[in-house]
C-alpha cells in the first residue's frame, strides 16, 4: 500500500473509531433493577347507541399496547356494528408505532386497515397524541390511503371530575378530507362531527367504569350528500349506555 | 518416722492430685468457655423465600415471604458477631435479599447485577459478614416488585457496649403499605395513567366550595395556573387504595404491645412501605427519639414524626397509668393509617383518631420543576410565599445561629427548613406540639472526623410524572453511566429536587452525614428524603470498595430510572476496612 | 479545673424563668423541706462520686440517711452537656422545660453552654444563668460538686434536666435508709 493509501485508511479507521458510539458499560443491573416494557388493554367506548331514528349501534372503540418509554406499539381498533343491516359499519385496525417527542406529546405512524361492510380501505397513518395545556386529551392523524386521498382526523377530550369516582367526559371529533372517495361516502372538506358528553363511574378501580351519554353525530357537505344518496341521515343524537376499560 | 513420711508424701501427693483435678477442670470450663465464645461469635441464620397468603383484615392477597410469613422474622444480630444467614428461593423466580442500613462487604449486599447475580429458584444463597453496628434495621428483596409484594422483615441489632438510653422492652413496629394490586401491576398501571391511583384529586365539588372561600375568578386562576402546568396540587401520594400495616396487621387486626405501667418502652419504627411516608403520633403520650436510622442521636421529646420510606427511628415512651394507647400511624396523603395498641392487657384499645384533611402541594413546591418558560402567563400577584430567584436552594452553611423563626418554636406557625417556604407538605403536630425537623437530629456518637469535603456531586432529582418516568439529572439509569468514587475521598451529594414529589434517597454501603448545620455533629444516616423544590445535602466518607446501588426508595420511582450504580474505585484488597481505619460502627454508646 | 456552674452556697433569689405549671423557678423549691437544703462543707458526712455520661449517670442509685449531709463530686465524661439536679420526679419536670428554652435561646448547644447567651437580658431584667445549690450544669470534662444536706424520706431522684436525656433514662434514685 503506497504511503498515502495508508494515510487515508489511517484517517478513515480513526475517523469511524471516533466517529463509533462509546460502547456502554456492562451493568446487568440495568436489566434486574429497571422495569422497562409495559403492557395494557384498554377501551376508551365499548357502548350501545340508540338514535332518536330508531337507529341502533354498537361502537367500540380501543386497543392494546406494548413496549418501553421510548418505543410503544398500539393496535387501535375502531367499530361500529349496525343493527339493522346486521353488518359492521365500520371496521379499523391501525397499527402504529408511538414515540415521545416532547414532555406531554407522541408521535406516531403506522397503517391503517379498513375492512368494513362495503369498500376496503388501507391508508399510511401519521399522527400526533398529546395532554394539551388545561388538560385537554388529543389525538390528531393524517392519512393516506391506496388510492391516493388523503384525510385529517382530529380528536379532543376532557374529563370533568364531578368526584373522584364520578366523571363527566366531554369529547369532540371531526374528519376532514382532501379529496373525495366515492366509494366509501366520503366527500371532499369537512365530512363529519361528533360531540359525545358522557358521565361513567369508576366502579372497579379504573378498570371497569360503566357509563351513560349523549352523542351528537353530523355530515356536512359533499359527505352528507353522499349519506343522504344512499339512504342514510346526516345529523342523529344518540343515547348511549356501555363502558369504559383499561386494564 | 517412716509413718510420717508416707503421711507427708500421701498428703503432698493428694494435694497435687487435687492441684491437677482443678487444673484439669480449669482446662475443661477454657475450653468449654472458648467454645461457647466461638458459637457466640458466629450466629447462623435460615430464611425461606416463599409464596405467601397476606391477610390484611380488608383483604386476602398472595404474595411473597420469609420464613413462611410477610412480614419475615426479625432477625436478631449482636455487634461483633459473624453472622451467615442461608436464604433458600422457594420461588419459581429469581429473588434476593438486600441488608438495608448495614455496613458490609459490597458481594453480600444483595442487589442482583451489582453485587451478584441473585438467588436462583430452588438454590441456596449463604450470605457471610461480620455485623460493625448496633441499632435497627430491615431486610427486604431488592428483585422485581417483591418487596411490596410482602417480602420483608427487621434487623436488631444489640450493641457491644451500654447504650446512651434506658428502656425496660422493646417492640419492633414495622410499617408497610399493602395494596390489593401486585407490584407489576400498579406499575403498569402508572404507566398507563399516572394519576390512576389518586383518588384525592380537585373535583367540581372543591371548586365550588373553594370559590366560595376565595371568590369565583380567583378559584379559576388558580385551577389554570395549574393546568398551565398539567400539574396536580394534589399529587401528594401516587398510590393510595392501600391498607397500611404495622407488624402484618391492619387498623382492624390492631397489631398490640404489652407493656407494664411505669415501664420505658423502646419502640424501634421501621417504614418498610413501597410508596408511604406516615406521619406517627401516640395521642397522649410524648415520644422520645433516641435513634435515627440506627444510628443514637441526642435524644428529642416530640409529640409527632415523618417517617420516611425505608428511614428508621427508635424512640422511648414511658406510660404511667394503666391504660391502653393508640399509636397512630396517618400517611403523609392522608389516605390511609396503620393503627396499633399499646396496652397493659390484651383486648384493651383506645380511641383511634379521625384522619386530618390530604394536604395540597402549592406554588412553593413546584418552584423547583419550573422554568422561566412556564412562568409566563401566571398571575404572579397570587404566589405569596414565593421567590422567584433560587427558591430551591437552602444554604446549610449558614444555618449556624438560626434565626427564631426557624425554630418551630411552640405558638410559631409550622416551619422545616427541611420544607420548601410556603409547602403545602410542611408537617405540623396534630396536638399543636412538636414536629420532628431533620433540623433536631444530631449525632449522638459521631463515626468519623469531621473533615471538609473533598469534591461536591450534583443530583438533580428529576422526572416527569405524566409519563411516570424518573431519573437522576434528566437520565434514566438504563440510559446512565455510572458514578464513579474514590476510596478515601469525602464526597459532598448536593441533591436538588426538581420535582414535586418527596424523594427518600438510599445509598447502600455507606454512610450519609446529612448536613442539618451542625458540622460534626450531623447526623447519619442511609436515606435521606428530600423534599419538593429543596436542596439538600449530605456527606459520604467513600470506605467502602466495590460497587453500591443508590436510588430513591420509592419502589416504582426506582424502577422507572431514579437509579445508579456507584463504583468506588480503590481500597484494601479485603472489602471491609478494619474498625479502626473508619469507624463502621454506629449506634453504640 | 475548670469552673462549674454552680456554687456551693447560694442564696434564694435568682432568676425566675418563664412560668411553669409545675412552679416559678427554683427560689420557692429552695429549702423545701421536702427535697432537703444546701448543705454546709464542714458538715459533710461522705462523699460519693457520681460520673456523667452519654446519657446516664454511674452509679445509678445512691443512698442516703434522713439527716446527713453528702458531698457529691460530679464529672462529667460525656461528649454532651449534662446537668445533675437533686428534686423529685415533678419538680424535674418543671425544670425541664426550663432547660427546653435555654436549647431554644441557644444557651444550651449539645456539646457546649454559650455563656454569653446565657447572660443575656431576658427583657424583664431576668437572665437564664443556671445557678441552683441543688444542681451541676457541665460541659464534656468538667466538674462540679453539691454538698446537699437531705431532711426527711422521700421520692428524691437526681437527675439530668437536659431537654430529652431524662426520657432517655438519666435519672438515679436517691434511696432513702
Amino acid at each position: 500500500m503506497s504511503r498515502s493509501t495508508q494515510l487515508v485508511v489511517g484517517l478513515a479507521l480513526a475517523t469511524a473509531a471516533m466517529a463509533s458510539p462509546v460502547i456502554a458499560q456492562e451493568d446487568p443491573a440495568k436489566k434486574t433493577q429497571t422495569a422497562k416494557t409495559f403492557w395494557g388493554v384498554s377501551a376508551e367506548k365499548l357502548e350501545y347507541r340508540y338514535s332518536d331514528s330508531d337507529e341502533e349501534l354498537a361502537v367500540v372503540e380501543g386497543g392494546a399496547f406494548y413496549g418501553t418509554d421510548e418505543l410503544k406499539f398500539h393496535w387501535l381498533f375502531t367499530g361500529e356494528w349496525e343493527e339493522a343491516h346486521n353488518a359492521w359499519e365500520t371496521l379499523e385496525n391501525q397499527f402504529v408505532a408511538q414515540t415521545p417527542v416532547s414532555d406531554f406529546w407522541d408521535a406516531k405512524g403506522g397503517i391503517r386497515i379498513d375492512t368494513p361492510e362495503g369498500k376496503d380501505r388501507v391508508y399510511g397513518v401519521l399522527g400526533l397524541t398529546g395532554l394539551a395545556p388545561q388538560w385537554v386529551e388529543v389525538d390528531t392523524n393524517l392519512y393516506v390511503s391506496d388510492e391516493g386521498d388523503a384525510s385529517v382526523d382530529f380528536e379532543a377530550e376532557y374529563e370533568l371530575l364531578v368526584t373522584n369516582y364520578w366523571i363527566l367526559s366531554a369529547s369532540f371529533e371531526t374528519l376532514a378530507a382532501f379529496s373525495e372517495d366515492r366509494e366509501i361516502g366520503v366527500g371532499k372538506g369537512l365530512n363529519s362531527t361528533e360531540l359525545g358528553l358522557r358521565l361513567s363511574y369508576d366502579l372497579i378501580y379504573r378498570t371497569f367504569s360503566p357509563y351513560i351519554g349523549v352523542v351528537h353525530e353530523r355530515k356536512y357537505g359533499d359527505t352528507a350528500d353522499l349519506a343522504r344518496d344512499s339512504g342514510g341521515s346526516t345529523e342523529d343524537w344518540f343515547a348511549v349506555v356501555g363502558a369504559r376499560i383499561m386494564f | 518416722m517412716c509413718r510420717a513420711i508416707i503421711r507427708l508424701v500421701c498428703t503432698a501427693i493428694s494435694i497435687l492430685n487435687k492441684q491437677v483435678y482443678v487444673m484439669k477442670k480449669s482446662i475443661l470450663m477454657a475450653m468449654l468457655a472458648g467454645f461457647a465464645a466461638a458459637t457466640v461469635n458466629a450466629g447462623e441464620y435460615d430464611i425461606s423465600v416463599d409464596r405467601v397468603e397476606i391477610d390484611t383484615g380488608d383483604f386476602v392477597k398472595e404474595g411473597i415471604g420469609y420464613n413462611g410469613a410477610s412480614p419475615g422474622p426479625v432477625l436478631r444480630f449482636k455487634e461483633g458477631e459473624d453472622v451467615t444467614i442461608n436464604v433458600t428461593n422457594n420461588l419459581d423466580e429469581m429473588t434476593s435479599i438486600h441488608w438495608h442500613g448495614l455496613i458490609l462487604p459490597y458481594q453480600q449486599d444483595g442487589v442482583p447485577g451489582i453485587s451478584y447475580a441473585g438467588i436462583k429458584p430452588g438454590e441456596t444463597f449463604t450470605y457471610q459478614f461480620p455485623i460493625v453496628q448496633a441499632g435497627t434495621y430491615w431486610f427486604h428483596s431488592h428483585s422485581g416488585f417483591q418487596e411490596p409484594n410482602g417480602a420483608y422483615g427487621a434487623i436488631v441489632i444489640e450493641p457491644e457496649g451500654r447504650e446512651p438510653f434506658r428502656y425496660d422492652r422493646d417492640y419492633v413496629v414495622q410499617l408497610t403499605d399493602k395494596h390489593p394490586h401486585s407490584g407489576d401491576r400498579i406499575m403498569r398501571n402508572l404507566k398507563m395513567s399516572a394519576d390512576y391511583y389518586n383518588r384525592q384529586q380537585q373535583t367540581a365539588g372543591d371548586f365550588f366550595a373553594e370559590a366560595g372561600e376565595n371568590g369565583f375568578m380567583a378559584t379559576v386562576k388558580d385551577r389554570m395556573m395549574w393546568g398551565d402546568m398539567r400539574m396536580m396540587k394534589a399529587d401528594v401520594e401516587d398510590v393510595q387504595g392501600f391498607t397500611a400495616l404495622i407488624n402484618g396487621k391492619g387498623p382492624e387486626q390492631n397489631w398490640t404491645g404489652l407493656f407494664e405501667p411505669g415501664e420505658r418502652i423502646r419502640l424501634r419504627f421501621i417504614n418498610s412501605s413501597a410508596m408511604t411516608y406516615f406521619d406517627i403520633r401516640i395521642p397522649g403520650l410524648e415520644m422520645t427519639v433516641v435513634q435515627a436510622d440506627g444510628n443514637n442521636v441526642q435524644p428529642v421529646n416530640v409529640d409527632e414524626f415523618r417517617i420516611g420510606v425505608a428511614e428508621t427511628y427508635d424512640v422511648i415512651v414511658r406510660i404511667r397509668d394503666e391504660k391502653a394507647y393508640t399509636i397512630f400511624a396517618e400517611s403523609m396523603g392522608r389516605s390511609g393509617y396503620a393503627r396499633g395498641t399499646l396496652a397493659p392487657e390484651h383486648g384493651m384499645t383506645a380511641d383511634v383518631p379521625e384522619m386530618r384533611d390530604a394536604p395540597l402541594l402549592t406554588m412553593a413546591d413546584m418552584a423547583g420543576h419550573m422554568d422561566h418558560g412556564d412562568m409566563a402567563g401566571m398571575d404572579h400577584s397570587k404566589m405569596e410565599g414565593m421567590v422567584h430567584s433560587k427558591m430551591a436552594g437552602m444554604d446549610h452553611s449558614n444555618m449556624e445561629g438560626m434565626d427564631h423563626s426557624a425554630m418551630g418554636m411552640s405558638g410559631g406557625a409550622a416551619s422545616d427548613p427541611f420544607y420548601a417556604k410556603g409547602s403545602g407538605l410542611t408537617p405540623q403536630a396534630a396536638n399543636g406540639g412538636k414536629f420532628l425537623s431533620y433540623a433536631d437530629l444530631k449525632a449522638q456518637d459521631p463515626l468519623y472526623e469531621h473533615r471538609e469535603a473533598t469534591r461536591e456531586i450534583e443530583m438533580r432529582l428529576t422526572g416527569n410524572m405524566e409519563r411516570y418516568e424518573w431519573s437522576i439529572n434528566g437520565v434514566k439509569y438504563e440510559d446512565a453511566d455510572p458514578v464513579m468514587l474514590q476510596y478515601g475521598e469525602r464526597v459532598r451529594f448536593k441533591f436538588v429536587n426538581e420535582t414535586m414529589m418527596t424523594h427518600p434517597m438510599h445509598l447502600h454501603g455507606m454512610w450519609s452525614i446529612l448536613d442539618v448545620g451542625e458540622g460534626k455533629w450531623n447526623p447519619i444516616k442511609h436515606v435521606v428524603s428530600v423534599s419538593p423544590a429543596t436542596t439538600v445535602y449530605m456527606e459520604t466518607e467513600v470506605d467502602a470498595p466495590g460497587q453500591w446501588a443508590f436510588h430513591c426508595h420509592l419502589s416504582y420511582h426506582a424502577a422507572s430510572g431514579m437509579f445508579r450504580k456507584i463504583v468506588v474505585e480503590g481500597g484494601p484488597e479485603s472489602t471491609v476496612a478494619e474498625g479502626e481505619q473508619s469507624g463502621h460502627q454506629g449506634g453504640e454508646s | 479545673m475548670p469552673a462549674s456552674w454552680a456554687a456551693g452556697a447560694h442564696d434564694g433569689g435568682h432568676h425566675d424563668e418563664a412560668k411553669t405549671s409545675q412552679g416559678n423557678g427554683h427560689g420557692k423549691e429552695m429549702g423545701k423541706p421536702m427535697v432537703g437544703q444546701p448543705g454546709k462543707a464542714k458538715n459533710v458526712d461522705r462523699t460519693v462520686a457520681i460520673t456523667m455520661m452519654d446519657n446516664y449517670f454511674e452509679p445509678e442509685s445512691v443512698s442516703v440517711k434522713p439527716g446527713e449531709t453528702i458531698r457529691f463530686t460530679v464529672k462529667n465524661e460525656g461528649a454532651l452537656v449534662h446537668e445533675l439536679n437533686i428534686a423529685t420526679a415533678s419538680m424535674h419536670e418543671a425544670h425541664q422545660e426550663e432547660m427546653q428554652m435555654m436549647v431554644e435561646h441557644g444557651v444550651l448547644k449539645g456539646d457546649r453552654i454559650d455563656k454569653e447567651a446565657m447572660n443575656m437580658d431576658m427583657g424583664n431584667g431576668q437572665t437564664m444563668s443556671h445557678d441552683h445549690a441543688n444542681s451541676v450544669l457541665l460541659e464534656p470534662g468538667q466538674s462540679g460538686e453539691i454538698i446537699w444536706k437531705f431532711s426527711k424520706p422521700g421520692e428524691l431522684e437526681f437527675a439530668c434536666n437536659v431537654p430529652g436525656h431524662y426520657q432517655a433514662g438519666m435519672y438515679g434514685d436517691i434511696d432513702f435508709e
